[in-house]
């Protein structure tokens, strides 16, 4: 009989951060451009070069210190790993062993209606190594990517499922995003993920041989590729087999976790302070500067939201847009009706978006406007059915609302006395559907909101008609 | 004290080193590396300091670099100075295993 | 006419009245170099170059002292298009695309690199011997070593082929070849010059510095090259001085100290006997010199050993074969490009030190090793400055002994570093030291004194030696003064 074990997670993310330039030079922080273009001196290593070092990523690194509820280091110094490798230009990486920026933080998650938080360990600078493409006998190294500044988040062995661990990934993700640290893109290998995972038997018991898989492509993936380890290990320990500690990588098109390396008696990375860059020391202005420019995270969003009166449904539906949400923010001072617009901006202007490959931002719908708009579909001036006739011209032409409806003859009459002097017009015109009314047919209103329409040529407020109508035939 | 380091201590540091020795130079360097290693130990009869380290001789408040793009080089440029290139690309033996670090 | 054997005032005045032309100056240090060629003092000439240069300087007006003049620069300063080896295999090809800091420094001032000197292999070494390209020659006596590892730039200057060059002192580099050679030679305050663009032995440590025949152009060259580089974070913010501004002045009232381990046996007594002899002097002008104890002096050697070696190893790891500089051809894999480029590359003393650099970072070791010298360098660092609470300057001499014979074995791995036992300190702690000649030995060799000074107080340091260069009055030039053949 299969016996039960307690999987223990840790899982290291990096993160790229969203930078002009490198951590160390002042070259371009670009994805997709042509091969060796976005490099200098420093980047590459040349002999006598030293780093300088950019104050984004250390207003970056503060803000998601923060985001992360991480202790903040004052005082820190950076680290040398050497180690020879051929995406590693100087031979040695610069990045932070003894004194992390962050530490001691937590992010929480929500695990079947639970609240858990997953502890982190310690977050700390880098930068990152260049790329490499294999070809046959050659690799071809492209150093674009060398010297991009990344931060490496590192989890306490807290995790005890391939659920929490996607759970919690999702969160950090979206926490990084909405902090404006990274655009977070695993396709681009702007966030990419390690995971260790072991098993054991009782709580009590000490961690057992772990296993580290690299470089996982996807959120999904590394839930996939836990699973698989924690069954291949379940598996070996039922046999009563022993293994090595070592290092897999999750295969896409197998779904499943391949041997690296067996890790020897472990890596000999002689760490060392970085002599080329003195102490930096964090000072007050620096963190609340930094603090300051966090942007409301997702967590407050949702909360916001759902007091104006928006769904839950729909506030994780927005959040899971930052366009939109972000547009929406820009109206927390004002009265907007929040759940019409959610609506709105999830219905009908999602679908122009995404159809047209836009973003709110690109469209021609301002503050004012969209403040009239909800406002006029609130008051039913303008009708949802109206509305899809005419939302490619609200979200492309500067025209106002008004002159759009104008011009597309949807000018929704609202006079009430206008509406009244037309209704007694009808009826009086149609006695017959009058008396079939009276006589309990109520085919006959709709018939007599057809003449009124029609009279109108559209353009009369369908709610106001019907309530004026009924009230007329009921005198 | 043992006055020459074994052949497996010297291939050790010469693998972390990434230099090739060869069976001469390593009987060479079982002596001089010993003898130098024999120097550093007296580091273990000095007494009487504290525990804070140097790593920078003054330390003020640290000089950021703006997050403004500088001068790049042309991709011509970077190839030019490598032994090994093939398009815009510097070239390697293939690379087997995955990257230690990042 | 020997132009550039005159005092630098007089040179400039001909300058201004456009009786010579740096055409002039560049062909004098080229012939004296060519007349010089057995000393092996240059790796590189930049013969077309300088000319050109100096051509284009004819007709611009004459702005500051140092204009037009030629300047030799150790070859572990980056200068774009023009090759820097480091004196080493692994580089012996290489053309830099971008220029070192104190390059463009010298640009400015309109002065003229005429060559890349001699100097050991990746500046380690104290000798010069380890250099790829042979050692160069002791002006006084060609049997001799220069010293090292700045060998090549004191070899030109104490040949008198011209009056300024540029070295670089990780544990002494500048001052004791200074010394063996009779010039004078400065190892500013740790970040009083960029080490943009100097290729890095032990980043801590590294520092570039004037040499020169005599005070008043050294401190003249070290006005130049000072000043805090944006290229560089270990470089300080200091408001501009002039460093000559002190020279000339008298020593009344200033208090110096003299370390005793500074003159125990270690030192030849023949050396001991000079500096005591400049002591007297001091005193009988006014100053005060007390015998003092300072804590950890006997240790920086192996200090150094563990600091240097340990960032060497990883500051030499970018020679690989891959982006630059030697490479092994049609390597089977990339595992046989690095050993065999590296095994090829560097020299014995070169890879003696890595190797041991890398044990010491490697696993334990850098608790045992690395992390204890950094301590005890804290602590080391503080003892000295506390000195100045009480003292201008600290005195002693530059070498234990006086140049030695060139064929003199190289066998014993720890002599290079005891070469440089009394100078390491400054290194250690970051401080400013200059060798300033105070005599000869027996065999006509020069003999050396170093002064220390407070972080940032290098214009007190030229105070003291160009009053001691004053006094002593010898005569330096070996040329003149007759070599010894023996």
């Amino acid at each position: 009989m299969m016996s039960k074990y307690i999987p223990t997670v840790g899982i290291e993310v990096h993160v790229e951060l969203k930078t002009n330039t490198k951590i160390f030079s002042s070259s371009k922080n670009g994805y997709g451009e042509t091969a060796n273009s976005l490099t200098n001196v420093v980047d590459l290593g040349y002999p006598g070069t030293l780093p300088t070092l950019n104050e984004e990523v250390i207003n970056l690194a503060i803000k998601a210190a923060t985001i992360l509820n991480c202790k903040i280091r004052r005082q820190m110094h950076f680290d040398r790993k050497n180690y020879f490798y051929p995406d590693n230009p100087k031979n040695y990486q610069i990045t932070q062993s003894r004194t992390p920026i962050g530490y001691d933080g937590y992010v929480e998650i929500e695990v079947q209606g639970e609240m858990k938080k997953i502890f982190i360990e310690e977050m700390h600078i880098e930068e990152d190594t260049c790329k490499s493409a294999h070809r046959g006998s050659v690799s071809l190294l492209d150093f674009n990517r060398a010297g991009v500044p990344l931060i490496e988040i590192v989890t306490k062995a807290c995790i005890t499922s391939s659920e929490e661990a996607k759970l919690y990934l999702e969160k950090l993700k979206q926490l990084l995003f909405y902090g404006d640290i990274s655009d977070c893109k695993m396709e681009e290998g702007s966030m990419r993920c390690d995971a260790n995972v072991s098993i054991r038997k009782n709580e009590e018991d000490p961690l057992g041989v772990k296993c580290e898989i690299k470089n996982i492509g996807s959120i999904s993936n590394v839930a996939v590729a836990i699973e698989k380890e924690i069954e291949r290990q379940e598996k070996l320990v039922n046999n009563n087999e022993t293994f090595q500690e070592q290092t897999r990588r999750f295969d896409d098109k197998i779904s499943d976790t391949v041997l690296m390396r067996v890790k020897e008696t472990g890596n000999d990375y002689r760490y060392f302070p970085e002599p080329d860059i003195p102490y930096v020391e964090l000072t007050d202005q620096m963190i609340e500067s930094a603090i300051s420019s966090i942007p409301m995270l997702p967590d407050e969003r949702r909360q916001l939201y759902i007091t104006r009166g928006v769904t839950e449904i729909n506030a994780n539906k927005l959040i899971a847009n930052r366009g939109l949400s972000d547009y929406l923010n820009e109206f927390i001072d004002t009265n907007l009706n929040f759940k019409e617009a959610v609506n709105l901006l999830l219905g009908d202007i999602s679908g122009y978006l995404n159809k047209n490959e836009k973003t709110i931002y690109d469209t021609t719908l301002t503050k004012e406007k969209f403040l009239d708009l909800i406002k006029k579909m609130e008051e039913n001036i303008l009708t949802s059915k109206n509305l899809k006739d005419i939302l490619n011209k609200i979200l492309e032409s500067d025209d106002s609302i008004d002159n759009i409806m104008k011009k597309c003859n949807i000018s929704n009459i609202t006079d009430t006395k206008m509406l009244e002097d037309i209704v007694l017009k009808v009826i009086s015109e149609n006695e017959e559907s009058v008396q079939d009314y009276k006589s309990g047919k109520d085919r006959a209103i709709k018939y007599l909101m057809g003449q009124i329409m029609k009279e109108t040529r559209g353009s009369a407020n369908p709610q106001m008609v019907n309530q004026i109508l009924i009230r007329e035939l009921n005198k | 004290m043992k006055d020459q380091l074994t052949k497996e201590e010297v291939l050790h540091v010469a693998n972390l080193a990434r230099i090739e020795i060869s069976e001469k130079e390593i009987e060479k360097y079982q002596l001089e590396l010993k003898q130098l290693l024999n120097d550093v130990e007296k580091i273990n009869e000095v007494e009487g300091y504290d525990n804070d380290i140097l790593i920078a001789c003054w330390s003020g408040p640290t000089n950021l670099r703006k997050d403004e793009t500088g001068e790049m080089l042309n991709p011509n440029e970077v190839i030019k100075s490598a032994p090994r290139h093939s398009g815009n690309y510097i070239e390697v033996p293939v690379v087997i295993s995955d990257g230690e670090g990042a | 006419m020997k132009y550039l054997n005159l005092e630098i005032k007089k040179i400039n005045r001909l300058l201004k009245e456009g009786k010579i032309t740096p055409v002039d100056l560049v062909n004098e240090a080229f012939e004296n170099i060519e007349n010089n060629k057995e000393l092996n003092a240059y790796i590189t000439l930049n013969k077309e170059e300088a000319l050109k240069q100096a051509e284009c300087l004819i007709n611009k007006e004459v702005d500051n002292i140092l204009f037009g003049l030629p300047i030799a620069v150790k070859d572990n300063i980056i200068t774009k298009g023009l090759r820097t080896t480091c004196a080493s295999h692994i580089l012996d090809e290489f053309i830099p695309i971008y220029n070192a800091t104190v390059v463009e420094k010298l640009r400015a001032k309109n002065m003229i690199i005429i060559g890349k000197t001699n100097m050991d292999e990746f500046a380690m070494g104290s000798s010069s011997r380890t250099s790829y390209f042979g050692s160069p020659r002791n002006p006084w006596n060609k049997k001799k070593i220069s010293g090292g590892s700045s060998g090549g730039s004191a070899t030109t200057i104490a040949a008198r082929d011209l009056l300024f060059a540029l070295g670089s002192d990780t544990g002494g580099s500048i001052r004791q070849p200074a010394s063996y050679t009779g010039i004078v030679g400065m190892k500013p305050t740790y970040g009083r010059v960029s080490r943009f663009g100097l290729v890095a032995y032990a980043s801590s440590l590294d520092q570039i510095g004037p040499m020169t025949r005599n005070v008043y152009e050294n401190a003249l060259l070290l006005n130049a090259i000072v000043g805090e580089d944006e290229k560089d974070l270990t470089s300080v913010n200091k408001r501009e001085e002039d460093f000559t501004r002190l020279i000339g002045q008298n020593i009344h009232n200033m208090k110096i100290a003299i370390p005793n381990f500074f003159m125990s046996d270690i030192v030849e007594e023949e050396i001991r006997k000079k500096v005591e002899e400049t002591i007297k002097i001091l005193e009988n002008n006014g100053a005060t010199v007390d015998y003092i104890d300072v804590k950890y002096l006997e240790n920086t050697v192996t200090l150094y050993q563990i600091i240097a070696m340990g960032e060497a190893s990883s500051n030499l790891a970018r020679f690989d074969g891959i982006r630059y500089g030697y490479s092994k051809e049609n390597p089977e894999n990339i595992e046989q490009l690095y050993y065999k480029t590296r095994a090829e590359g560097f020299g014995e003393e070169v890879k003696r030190r890595i190797m041991i650099g890398s044990y010491l970072l490697s696993g334990e070791n850098a608790k045992v090793y690395y992390n204890k010298a950094l301590s005890i360098r804290d602590d080391m660092r503080k003892e000295l400055i506390k000195v100045f609470q009480d003292y201008d300057l600290i005195i002693g001499p530059t070498t234990t002994t006086t140049a030695y014979d060139l064929d003199d074995s190289m066998d014993d791995p720890s002599k290079s570093f005891m070469d440089d036992v009394l100078v390491i300190p400054a290194n250690m702690a970051g401080l400013p030291g200059l060798n300033i000649p105070i005599g000869f030995d027996h065999s006509h060799m020069p003999i050396g004194l170093h002064i220390i000074g407070n972080s940032f107080e290098e214009a007190k340091i030229y105070h003291l030696a160009s009053f001691i260069e004053k006094a002593v009055g010898l005569e330096l030039n070996p040329n003149l003064g007759g070599e010894n053949d023996e």
